[in-house]
């Protein structure tokens, strides 16, 4: 099986190299034959590439200790599901996964483009597979996912205990799919550059993959801090940790580049602006496998370090050159006749949220990097925390929530002083109202005044968008209120998605500066019976029940939570586990989530007796809208992305021209089609 | 008619968040209380300025390895120092000229680390000014925003030296 792994692998590089050399022949010479073939060849590698990756689940599955990998990365005792997750639980497997994907998300691009951007699509290609060609150069030479050992161990190291839990099943793949797809526009914008078609085609033909995108990257990041929640035991989701920071970078940047386009479909305006988003996006994916391999910067997520920082730091220096010097050389081509009327326009306020993203992208990688800068300069080492991450992103935070507000209610081009007041009158209104409730509630923090009082303006923008659509129907069609939401979301999903993407973004920080300015915290050593307040609740401990299996060891204290006139609210269950093949401890939290608050109760540590343990318990206000904003984002994208008859139609009219070529294309090539 | 209608949503929406407010902030209220009632820094406050050194990046006071060798131990003789009456800055300092300057969690604010703290507003500023340049470009050859006629919206907030400089630079280059 490993051979054929193997085999597999490097029919695939093989496939690979044919489909650039086949692509670049047949779109230079106007070969359609040739283009037919190349696509071919990505379907191929997409096959090989499969079959490499189920050979390494099965080996998993069957505990092939014969190979280093699964020896690694699981045992006998590893609960089966764990064996599935652990091919990107390592780094060869986790390459394996990023390869996999881009060779599908690659034949998926070859699929939607065989009969249409004829002059652009062969180079995408090209660029796609230059892109699998070098991570399928890793898998075949130097870092091998079949290496065989010399003597068979009869057990294996096991998975890392952190590893075992279910959001770390979904939070990788999640954000791998957000990054590998974040190539395909990627790929079409290089594509756009090197032929030199340079209109929005390449963003239209491209839109819902940089949706998808920024979609996954949302879900990966937000599963991310989920597992930090549950899993790390300190009571919070994002320490601003370098892995951390390398996933949150691409996300900004593909946030600043959805906004950005729009102003290039609508008036032809930020060329050069928006190829170097998307161009950005997609290093910064390869800056976050280097930062995670190199070990370069240390972090908690690095489970695994190796060697291969240079061979990404490399491929990172050429994709940036190389797409670097094609923009300086298209950028007399680039620059369009551009029109701006007033800075109080939609378009300012998107060039301004173009700015504080950028901005925060700079500065998360400034300081993820300064380290390393200060060890070069001064030879000192020193830490960026979160400290400094928060009182430097803080501030920006706040000017792009506000920008958040602004940007759906003022018009493209220009907007008077009277339409001003009559849109913003009223957000703003209920911004200032929610800031003095919050003062007159005890709350002094300006921070806290500030982002509660932007959250409500935002949330009253989004409000007045809603209701002047749904009244524009009302009146003009005689909808219901009801028919006439469903109706206005439906026929303008992008818009309307967008703005519950807002109402997310910013349910979502209500829940980070609440979860982060008020979270109380006790530590207490109690004997059994013996109880303790934080807040409004008694905890009681009842005491302690152990568990041993082949796979771990388990002592779970029952923790009874009281409210303040004595009442019973539930029980829970924090955990020490300890797992037997990898010899590490973990702990396993018990949260009780409601709407207002969490309650986070860790078992610390037990006594030798098992009568006295120790909790750290933590009381999080409002970190529940943390998540319920992310949900709010995936159901906005959702809506963002529900296929939409106008919009396909408009994609049709763009694509008319090119789509009658392509088809003549394909006919002389395959006359009997794909 | 028209405008006052308009309103009607948002004072509902007020209502709302007046409701929740209502529900929320005597929880809020009681926390910041605590929080501002303490004279002396608390364990965490302080510790969340030191980084643990076991390797796991988080700070001593996020670090819940039960073993650490470096974060329990530091937290316990954090308490006594903090019994003792020392200051945050105090006892940061201490554990400063104790491990190096890698024990802090954030850069100080001096020298080369001058550069951590200023560099990402820097870029903000010089990002914000490029963009204020092209813009005004743009605005130039707008034909509906000619030069000469007033713009539907005077843009009040934008600072007059910094459009006279502007203005200056778009004629050299003219």
């Amino acid at each position: 099986m490993p051979e054929l792994g193997n085999l597999a692998l490097a029919i695939a590089l093989i496939l690979a190299v044919y489909s650039i050399v086949a692509n670049i022949y047949g779109a230079r010479r106007n070969a359609p034959d040739f283009v037919v073939s190349a696509r071919h060849a990505i379907w191929s590698m997409c096959a090989m590439v499969t079959i490499a990756v189920v050979v390494l689940w099965v080996a998993l599955l069957r505990s092939d200790f014969s190979l280093e990998y699964v020896a690694t990365y699981s045992s006998t005792t590893l609960p089966t599901a764990y064996k599935i997750t652990a091919l990107w639980a390592g780094q060869q497997g986790s390459l394996m996964l990023w390869t996999w994907l881009l060779a599908i998300f690659t034949s998926v691009a070859a699929f939607q483009n065989r009969r249409r951007n004829p002059d652009t699509a062969p180079y995408a290609l090209a660029v796609l597979a230059g892109v699998a060609i070098f991570f399928l150069l890793m898998l075949n030479f130097v870092t091998r996912p079949f290496d065989l050992l010399a003597t068979i161990p009869a057990e294996g190291s096991d998975l890392n205990p952190l590893l075992q839990n279910y959001w770390m099943a979904i939070h990788p793949p999640s954000l791998y799919i957000g990054y590998v797809s974040a190539s395909v526009p990627f790929a079409f914008g290089a594509a756009a550059l090197i032929t030199g078609k340079l209109d929005d085609g390449w963003i239209r033909s491209t839109r819902r993959w940089a949706i998808f995108s920024w979609f996954f990257l949302t879900l990966g990041n937000l599963f991310g801090a989920r597992w930090a929640y549950e899993v790390l035991g300190w009571g919070g989701y994002w320490a601003w940790d370098p892995v951390e920071n390398a996933a949150f970078m691409p996300w900004l940047v593909m946030t600043a580049y959805l906004h950005s386009v729009m102003i290039q479909e609508r008036k032809d305006m930020l060329k050069i602006w928006n190829l170097s988003l998307i161009g950005l996006a997609f290093e910064l994916t390869l800056f976050g496998t280097f930062i995670t391999r190199s070990g370069v910067i240390s972090s908690v997520h690095s489970f695994t370090q190796s060697g291969l920082g240079p061979y990404f730091l490399s491929f990172l220096a050429a994709v940036t050159l190389a797409y670097t010097a094609l923009l300086i050389y298209r950028s007399k081509q680039l620059r369009s006749p551009a029109e701006f009327e007033s800075y109080l326009s939609r378009e300012a306020a998107f060039l301004f949220n173009n700015l504080i993203l950028v901005g925060i992208t700079f500065a998360v990688f400034w300081g993820t990097v300064f380290p390393v800068l200060s060890e070069a300069v001064r030879g000192v080492k020193i830490t960026v925390g979160p400290p400094f991450f928060n009182r430097v992103i803080a501030p920006l935070a706040l000017g792009l929530v506000f920008l958040t507000g602004i940007g759906p209610l003022i018009a493209w081009r220009r907007t008077t002083t009277d339409n001003l007041v009559r849109s913003f009158a009223a957000p703003v209104a209920i911004g200032v109202v929610t800031g003095i409730i919050a003062a007159a509630a005890g709350l002094r923090q300006w921070y806290v005044l500030t982002a509660l009082s932007l959250a409500a303006f935002v949330m009253g923008t989004v409000l007045v968008e809603f209701r002047r659509g749904m009244n524009a129907r009302r009146h003009m069609l005689a909808e219901p209120p009801a028919k006439a939401l469903v109706n206005l979301v439906a026929k303008n999903n992008r818009r309307y998605g967008g703005y519950v993407i807002h109402v997310g973004v910013v349910v979502a920080f209500i829940g980070i500066v609440g979860s982060s300015f008020f979270r109380t915290e006790v530590k207490k050593s109690v004997h059994a019976g013996d109880s303790f307040t934080i807040g409004s609740y008694t905890l009681r401990f009842l005491g302690l029940s152990e568990v041993d299996t082949p796979h771990l060891a388990s002592a779970t204290a029952r923790v009874e939570v009281l409210s303040a006139d004595g009442r019973e609210i539930t029980v829970m269950s924090p955990a020490k586990l300890f797992f037997i093949r990898a010899q590490q401890p973990a702990t396993e939290v018990a949260i009780r989530s409601t709407p207002l608050s969490d309650l986070y109760v860790v078992l610390a540590g037990i006594d030798d007796s098992g009568q006295t343990a120790t909790f750290e318990v933590f009381l999080t206000p409002l970190v529940f809208w943390l998540w319920a904003g992310g949900l709010l984002m995936v159901l906005g994208t959702v809506i963002v992305m529900w296929p939409n008859v106008r919009e396909r139609a408009a994609i049709a009219t763009v694509l008319s021209r090119s789509s009658t070529a392509a088809r003549e294309l394909n006919d002389v090539a395959a006359p009997g089609g794909d | 008619m028209r405008s006052q209608f308009a309103f009607a949503p948002s004072l509902r929406f007020a209502f709302i968040v007046v409701a929740l407010f209502v529900l929320v902030s005597p929880e809020l209220k009681n926390v910041s209380r605590e929080t501002f009632a303490k004279e002396t820094p608390t364990n965490a406050e302080v510790s969340e300025g030191l980084t643990c050194q076991c390797g796991c990046g988080l700070t001593v006071a996020n670090c819940n390895m039960p073993t650490c060798g470096f974060s329990v131990p530091l937290r316990a003789e954090m308490d006594g120092m903090i019994r003792k009456g020392m200051s945050r800055a105090q006892i940061i300092a201490f554990y400063r000229h104790k491990y190096g300057e890698k024990v802090l969690s954030s850069p100080t604010t001096e020298g080369f680390n001058l550069l951590a703290w200023t560099m990402p507003f820097i870029a903000l500023v010089l990002g914000g000014g490029l963009m204020v340049l092209v813009v005004g470009r743009w605005r130039s050859n707008s034909p509906s925003a000619p030069s000469g006629s007033k713009p539907a919206v005077e843009p009040s907030s934008f600072d007059p030296e910094l459009r006279r400089r502007l203005e200056n630079e778009l004629k050299e280059r003219r």
